[in-house]
């Protein structure tokens, strides 16, 4: 832990940097500043310079999201229950996330290949979540099960990013949208859903 | 680039922003031609940021001023007509083959296919999304993914139309969209969507099956733990209940 303590406490400043400044303007003297740490010090830990500690930091927050993503569907009993409560868990701390929101408003074009990195790196991942629970359901005839759980993934990040027309604060509409975007091919018809 | 895709979409019309025919010029339609093509060749060899007015000009074997005349917005103005030009043509093929297509699988094979197939075969695209991804990838996320996604709707339910209801069209338009722009910006090994095969494969395994759902009565299946009642659906959908079609797999 001792090791990390710094590095955290590097990722933590530069984040604050980041929230008044936005991505471009925060620079390795302001994040050192901002730890109280000297620019060597920084260097050590990221000796990529800026754009490590700016790929660092993107990657961080996005890990602390799913971090939370996870925690929040941890305790669901079935595969939909997984996915409504995913996608109205992670809407709502996508539009309430103020960084986020204005860091995407003012640098799109920083941060969307970040994100883009870090979101293609994820679909494996939680792919893999979901691995489980469509075993526990049962699969529809002739679907893959890996196939099945990367589909998943690509739509649950497609929604939580632009969820189009859908309306994910609103359950009903989530539970519809589960039930038709999402598992309508993937699930055997009369699975152990609701186990 | 994509303000002037989007102009473009919702616009349809010959309107297009940036076309300003200069006064007086004898025939100024080619001129346009040869630097909009000129100007798409460039980008092609060396990004938008590495195309100078100069080399748009040699290209369209004409002088800069020729070039300003046409264009008086400059390497702006051409970049926009650019956008706009390939943006129509993507449009035109999509609308091609989607008009061929006799029943919903068809449909969505086409259409998705054939959007695969021009988006990773464009030269010049590809050059910018290798070297300039900033100028592309803000457009396939957040709220502008939510723009393209609306745009794109927008042209494809009319050939969704021929075999679902206009809500339906809307619905299944816009998730078909949000799979191949998943699938092309993270590809996924095993499925190609530039093959047909394959786009039939995955229309048939998990898109046919959730138009069918859709249409299937609500409530049929049990509604997951913790939500109320899956059976009232989203009015704006329900509203117009969907006719199986005849394209429709077992």
């Amino acid at each position: 832990m001792s090791v990390d303590g710094p590095r955290q406490r590097i990722l933590e400043a530069t984040y604050a940097c980041v929230a008044r400044w936005g991505l471009s303007k925060t620079t390795v003297e302001d994040a050192a500043r901002q730890a109280g740490l000297s620019r060597a010090t920084v260097y050590r830990y990221f000796p990529g310079g800026r754009d490590e500690l700016l790929d660092a930091v993107v990657s961080w927050q996005y890990l602390l999201f799913f971090g939370r993503l996870y925690e929040e569907v941890q305790g669901s009993c079935s595969l939909q229950e997984v996915l409504e409560r995913g996608l109205m868990f992670a809407r709502r701390a996508v539009l309430e996330h103020e960084v986020l929101q204005t860091v995407m408003e003012t640098e799109p074009d920083v941060l969307v290949p970040k994100l883009t990195v870090e979101s293609n790196r994820t679909v494996g991942l939680i792919g893999a979540f979901l691995v489980p629970y469509l075993h526990q359901h049962g699969l529809a005839d002739g679907v893959d099960v890996n196939r099945a759980a990367d589909f998943l993934a690509r739509m649950l990040l497609s929604y939580i990013s632009s969820p189009g027309h859908w309306d994910l604060g609103d359950a009903e509409q989530v539970a519809t949208l589960v039930r038709t975007e999402m598992l309508a091919g993937v699930v055997a018809h009369g699975g152990r859903g609701g186990t | 680039m994509g303000a002037a895709r989007l102009e473009l979409v919702q616009g349809t019309g010959p309107d297009a922003p940036a076309r300003r025919i200069p006064a007086a010029s004898s025939d100024p339609t080619p001129t346009r031609v040869r630097v909009i093509d000129g100007a798409l060749h460039c980008i092609a060899r060396q990004g938008v940021a590495g195309t100078t007015l100069d080399d748009v000009a040699r290209a369209a074997r004409c002088s800069r001023a020729t070039v300003y005349r046409a264009f008086p917005g400059g390497k702006d103005a051409v970049l926009r007509a650019v956008v706009d030009t390939e943006v129509s043509r993507f449009f035109s093929a999509l609308a091609v083959r989607m008009g061929e297509a006799v029943d919903i699988e068809d449909v969505l094979v086409a259409g998705m296919s054939e959007a695969a197939t021009e988006v990773s075969g464009h030269a010049a695209l590809g050059q910018v999304l290798r070297h300039e991804p900033e100028l592309v990838l803000p457009w396939l996320a957040f709220g502008r993914l939510d723009e393209v996604l609306a745009a794109t709707c927008a042209f494809t339910t009319p050939f969704l139309g021929r075999f679902l209801d206009t809500a339906e069209s809307k619905r299944v338009a816009e998730w078909a969209t949000r799979i191949v722009v998943s699938y092309l910006a993270c590809p996924a090994t095993g499925v190609d969507l530039t093959d047909p095969a394959h786009v039939r494969q995955l229309v048939r395994q998990f898109v046919l099956p959730g138009i069918r759902a859709l249409s299937s009565r609500p409530g049929a299946r049990r509604p997951a733990a913790g939500v109320s009642s899956v059976a009232r659906v989203d009015p704006a959908f329900a509203a117009h209940p969907i006719e199986t079609t005849k394209g429709d797999v077992s």
